[in-house]
């Protein structure tokens, strides 16, 4: 099999994960449980920040993903190492999706990098101090995520909301904050698409090919969309629904996913959307002292699950694809 | 065909509670006439077709509230609880207007003049309830003090209702006995009703802030 032939079944494969990576964003919940946008209207504005998103900020998070995660015990990043990677990824976001759980693509991506890592190269095939420093990240996020949530809130509703005098001033107000609401979100939503993105194709750039990155970026913008089109809606249900949110407090929870996301992303730090946001609902619901809806421990439960389960897969899958593939 | 033009929410909800205030009117003013053993029995049907009236106000506003796509989901949920139970109370009205219209005695002497405050209190009650229903969405103090005005006026009603069906069963005839407490008790649910819609309106004015 040739080169050319080789990669299009990598850039296919990693089309199909970006279409799972879509089907998997939970970005827009906040605005779907406030009913700032219907549906419909969501879906336009999120497949179009999805391209832009995509390949205007995802090249140096898929320079990460692509070339700093194995260790010195790899030499070389094969055909079969890259599709396995792709392989379990895809099978554990689809998983979950079916679940209707929000999981990292980040935490999955890595997860099976580690676990193709460890196969090949031992204990060295991992770059460990490179994961090391993504996990404060990944620890220090969801931190971040909760506590901002509840400041922002508790400051929110000191200055302005409990100094509302009636239904009138409700609606005024909460109308205002549905477009500022927007504006966050489509920070968000345009950050998480490059830092999404990687996810897929990251691993596939770091093979090195001939192949213009910005092409396979703005195919990865198109899969992503569609996978949102076809199959977000029902992640952004379920996630919309975790709490009774309006505007002002959809705001409060969307301030630390779309400021540490674009500093992230900036950075060239692969991180979890999904983490922060689910961590800023539950700052909220705590700040509120509001009973939260069902779901939670089932999305945490995803969480934990996502690395070994996504290395399983990967150390599972490696032996039967290098015998079908190359 | 002519295209049906979308009224605002407000001039709908204003129409709404003009049309019921006067049906409470209306039902007051039947009541001091029935005091006065003046009743037309056919001008009761005033009521009804006041009722009626509401009904068709209150879809043209569920209507509007629920065809807003920009509209706070809780804001219609809970403006679309107020109205139905406010629609409830009218409900009430004509049901009581209805018994008026077959109750098949004149009002004895003896209970005019507490029927009389009776029907004036709960006047004044229903007139607080729109007063209250205009202030929540501009005020939520005054109309959270409503609320409790409401409660206070509750109150003086039931001790009206039972002094005067304390005099009613001193009467001998129990078929006029039970006619004519059914009535009183009719008249007084309205109160009852209102002050359970005031209890929800406070509990809504808590609530907001905490978002």
């Amino acid at each position: 099999m040739n080169t050319f032939s080789i990669l299009s079944i990598f850039i296919l494969i990693s089309i199909l994960i970006s279409f799972a990576i879509g089907a998997n964003d939970e970005t827009f919940s906040t605005v779907h449980g406030s009913k700032t946008l219907t549906m419909r209207e969501i879906l336009i504005f999120a497949t179009i920040l999805a391209i832009l998103g995509t390949f205007l900020l995802g090249r140096a998070v898929s320079d990460t993903v692509g070339n700093k995660l194995f260790g010195s015990g790899i030499s070389d990043i094969t055909e079969n190492m890259v599709l396995t990677v792709l392989i379990s990824t895809s099978i554990w976001l689809i998983i979950s999706s079916y679940l209707g759980a929000p999981i990292s693509t980040t935490h999955s991506t890595i997860g099976s990098i580690m676990g193709v890592g460890i196969l090949i190269g031992g204990l060295n095939g991992v770059a460990w101090l490179k994961i090391l420093e993504m996990s404060f990240w990944w620890v220090l996020s969801p931190i971040i995520g909760f506590a901002v949530t509840y400041i922002v809130y508790k400051l929110l509703h000191k200055y302005i909301i409990n100094r509302l005098k009636g239904f009138k001033d409700f609606e005024k107000t909460e109308r205002i904050f549905a477009y500022i609401l927007l504006i966050t979100i489509g920070l968000t939503a345009f950050s998480r698409a490059g830092n999404d993105c990687s996810n897929a194709v990251g691993i596939v750039i770091g093979l090195d090919t001939d192949i213009s990155i910005d092409l396979i970026l703005f195919i990865t913008g198109i899969s992503l969309s569609l996978g949102i089109i076809m199959l977000g809606r029902t992640v952004i249900k379920s996630v919309g629904n975790l709490t009774e949110l309006v505007p002002s407090s959809a705001f409060a929870s969307e301030v630390p996913t779309a400021g540490i996301l674009f500093i992230g992303t900036f950075l060239g730090i692969p991180l979890s959307g999904s983490h922060m946001l689910v961590a800023s609902l539950v700052g909220l619901s705590k700040a509120r002292k509001a009973p939260r809806k069902g779901g939670l421990i089932k999305i945490i439960i995803i969480w934990i699950l996502t690395f070994p389960m996504a290395a399983l897969l990967a150390i599972g899958l490696y032996y039967p694809i290098s015998l079908i593939s190359f | 065909m002519k295209k049906k033009t979308i009224r605002n929410i407000e001039e709908v909800s204003n129409e709404y509670y003009i049309e019921f205030m006067k049906g409470a009117k209306l039902m007051h003013q039947l009541c001091i006439d029935f005091t006065k053993q003046k009743l037309n029995k056919n001008n009761l049907n005033t009521v009804i077709e006041c009722e009626s009236h509401c009904d068709r106000i209150k879809e043209e506003y569920i209507e509007i509230l629920f065809k807003s796509k920009r509209a706070l989901p809780f804001l219609v949920e809970d403006r679309y609880k107020i109205i139905t139970y406010v629609d409830q109370v009218l409900g009430r009205i004509e049901y009581f207007s209805r018994f008026l219209k077959i109750y098949p005695f004149n009002l004895d002497k003896d209970y005019i003049k507490q029927f009389k405050e009776l029907s004036d209190i709960i006047l004044t009650i229903i007139e607080e309830l729109v007063k209250t229903l205009h202030l929540i969405e501009n005020n939520f103090d005054e109309a959270f003090k409503k609320t409790y005005t409401i409660q206070t006026q509750r109150r003086d009603a039931r001790k009206i209702r039972f002094s005067l069906l304390e005099n009613i069963y001193k009467n001998s005839d129990a078929n006029k006995l039970f006619l004519t407490s059914e009535l009183v008790n009719n008249l007084y649910h309205i109160a009852g009703f209102i002050e359970d819609i005031a209890d929800y309106l406070r509990g809504l004015i808590i609530k907001y802030p905490s978002r």
